[in-house]
């Protein structure tokens, strides 16, 4: 009778907690979200008024939100296919070295930055992008260049921000496209390389293929990074700054919410990137899923 | 020419922590000079002297080692048995609960924060390393997912073995399904414990007393500093020492923590 009743209850016991952490730290709050985006609330007042589209219609008539759209844009465009196709090439390069320490090294080089702490990568850069003693402007003084503003510039600022979010998260994309490179059956590989196909046109028609499924996890993943870890970079090297021109949508949110205490235009914008989230998560399960090659 | 690309994308990755290094023990007067070395001619602790005598640097990494390991152990603690759950037992709304919370790997990290922030300072979290560390361990989707695939490695009838012993669930999970699992423990715990010293957002934003920061924040301090002279070299110093236990993890348990970030089970 007790062991019936263990058993009747252990799968409770043993997801509960998982569970009940998922709902209340990360649903419940997503929910709030939405209730708080149609309110005046905030810590000053206690009490909540209903505003309907209100805080909608501050964020859109916001200068600060449409640059941090725009900005968020520009990071997609240049950042995604950077973190997909330089890793994939440095993952080709790398297994056409023998394994051993030196491909060990390599691996190692290239894969520390992406265990780094945001605070501890941005801080490296910093003080390499420093104008006055910095080793960026130094160099450019060894070529005769003119020395740079570097993350204090409106214009290289968002630049500063993509190097650095490039930098962290490369090497976790090129080990994932090396361990399914890795496993590609050798008979496969041989036969093709018989065919007498060029290794260019085997790396298209064959290899990648059989790698589909890392590409798309890769490319959903990125695609993610690409809106939420690069805040960390913002906030540790600009701030967003200098007048908004380095933020993001989620950095956007941070700054409204939580350095202006607006929790209902914060809200708001926290809603509206969960929606656009689900759009683009929707919108690349239509687009690879059926192109994607699972083995049976 | 492979190797010419790989030497250089290499030195490229490694250049920004190796000028830190360089940095950290180098005279904090040498480096304002610029008076540029690839390797200080003198190597000096200086900064670091200068680090711990001016900011609670020592506070900071042990806060940030109580951090990391209690936040790896709440969500090993949490993520092991649900994952046994939804590899072995069989339930109603498996499925259902399993997504539930596999489906927050896809949740931006800080979406929540607003209200985060406000329910963590009404229950009086505010300032205290609870308020840190207890919404830091609800980030287990991936974890239950490794989990489960980890246990579902390991056959049925080794179960059904256990039960003819009459064994129950608890049993069955402490005594025979995690000892088989170890690697894969192993893995997210390394990761988690990485993940854990690098928090920063959250920290930064429940962490107002200097003295209960991390060092992942604290090390913002530094830059905070207009009036004064530019600190770069104990700022480097600190920097330096908040990367070393990810660096020192990431050389002993590489095996374990390359398994863990591209999601190969039982390696």
């Amino acid at each position: 009778m007790t062991r019936k009743f263990a058993f009747a209850l252990a799968p409770w016991i043993f997801t509960g907690p998982a569970l009940l952490f998922a709902v209340v730290f990360l649903y419940l709050p997503v929910v709030f979200s939405v209730g708080l985006s149609v309110t005046d609330w905030n810590f000053i007042r206690p009490e909540a008024n209903f505003v309907g589209l209100e805080n909608y219609r501050r964020i859109f008539a916001d200068p600060n939100f449409r640059d941090a759209l725009i900005n968020t844009l520009i990071y997609c465009v240049v950042l995604i296919p950077a973190q997909i196709l330089v890793p994939l090439g440095l993952a080709v390069l790398l297994i056409r070295v023998r394994q051993g320490t030196v491909a060990n090294g390599y691996k190692i080089a290239l894969f520390l930055p992406t265990i780094l702490a945001y605070s501890t990568a941005g801080i490296a850069w910093l003080w390499l992008f420093d104008p006055l003693n910095g080793f960026f402007n130094t160099a450019l003084g060894w070529v005769g260049l003119p020395p740079q503003r570097w993350h204090t510039d409106p214009d290289l600022a968002l630049w500063c921000v993509t190097i650095v979010a490039f930098w962290k998260n490369f090497g976790l994309n090129m080990l994932l496209f090396l361990a399914a490179l890795v496993s590609i059956p050798k008979p496969i590989l041989e036969a093709a390389a018989l065919d007498g196909a060029r290794p260019f046109w085997r790396f298209l028609t064959i290899e990648l293929p059989l790698i589909s499924p890392t590409f798309f996890f890769v490319a959903v993943t990125t695609t993610m990074g690409v809106l939420d870890d690069i805040v960390g970079a913002i906030d540790v090297l600009t701030g967003g700054g200098p007048y908004g021109q380095s933020s993001n949508i989620l950095h956007y949110m941070y700054q409204r919410g939580l350095q202006f205490f607006q929790f209902g235009q914060a809200s708001a914008a926290a809603v509206l990137i969960i929606l656009l989230i689900l759009a683009v998560t929707w919108l690349q399960f239509r687009m690879f899923e059926h192109r994607v090659h699972y083995e049976s | 020419m492979v190797h010419a690309v790989l030497v250089l994308a290499a030195v490229l990755s490694v250049f920004p922590l190796f000028w830190m290094t360089t940095t950290a023990f180098t005279p904090n007067e040498l480096v304002l000079r610029k008076t540029f070395r690839f390797w200080p001619d003198e190597p000096s602790l200086a900064n670091f002297r200068t680090a711990f005598a001016g900011y609670p640097v020592a506070a900071w990494l042990w806060n940030s080692i109580l951090i990391a390991t209690l936040v790896t152990v709440g969500k090993l603690a949490i993520a092991v048995p649900a994952g046994f759950a939804f590899a072995h037992l069989r339930f109603r709304g498996r499925e259902a609960a399993f997504w539930t919370i596999v489906a927050t790997m896809t949740f931006p990290t800080i979406i929540g924060i607003v209200p985060l922030y406000v329910g963590i300072s009404m229950v009086g979290w505010f300032d205290t390393r609870a308020g840190v560390i207890v919404p830091s361990i609800a980030y287990i989707g991936f974890y239950v997912f490794f989990m489960r695939q980890s246990f579902r490695t390991l056959p049925r009838e080794m179960f059904e073995a256990a039960r003819m012993d009459a064994a129950g669930p608890f049993r069955q999970l402490l005594q025979i399904a995690i000892p088989n699992v170890l690697p894969s423990i192993a893995s997210l715990s390394v990761i988690s414990f990485m993940g854990a010293w690098n928090i920063y957002l959250w920290a930064l934003l429940v962490l107002d007393s200097p003295e209960k920061r991390t060092l992942a924040v604290g090390l913002k301090a530094f830059t905070s500093i207009d009036d004064h002279q530019p600190m770069w070299g104990p700022m480097m110093a600190v920097a330096l020492l908040s990367a070393l236990p990810v660096l020192l993890i990431f050389a002993f348990a590489q095996r374990f923590v390359m398994a863990a970030f591209t999601g190969r089970v039982g390696e």
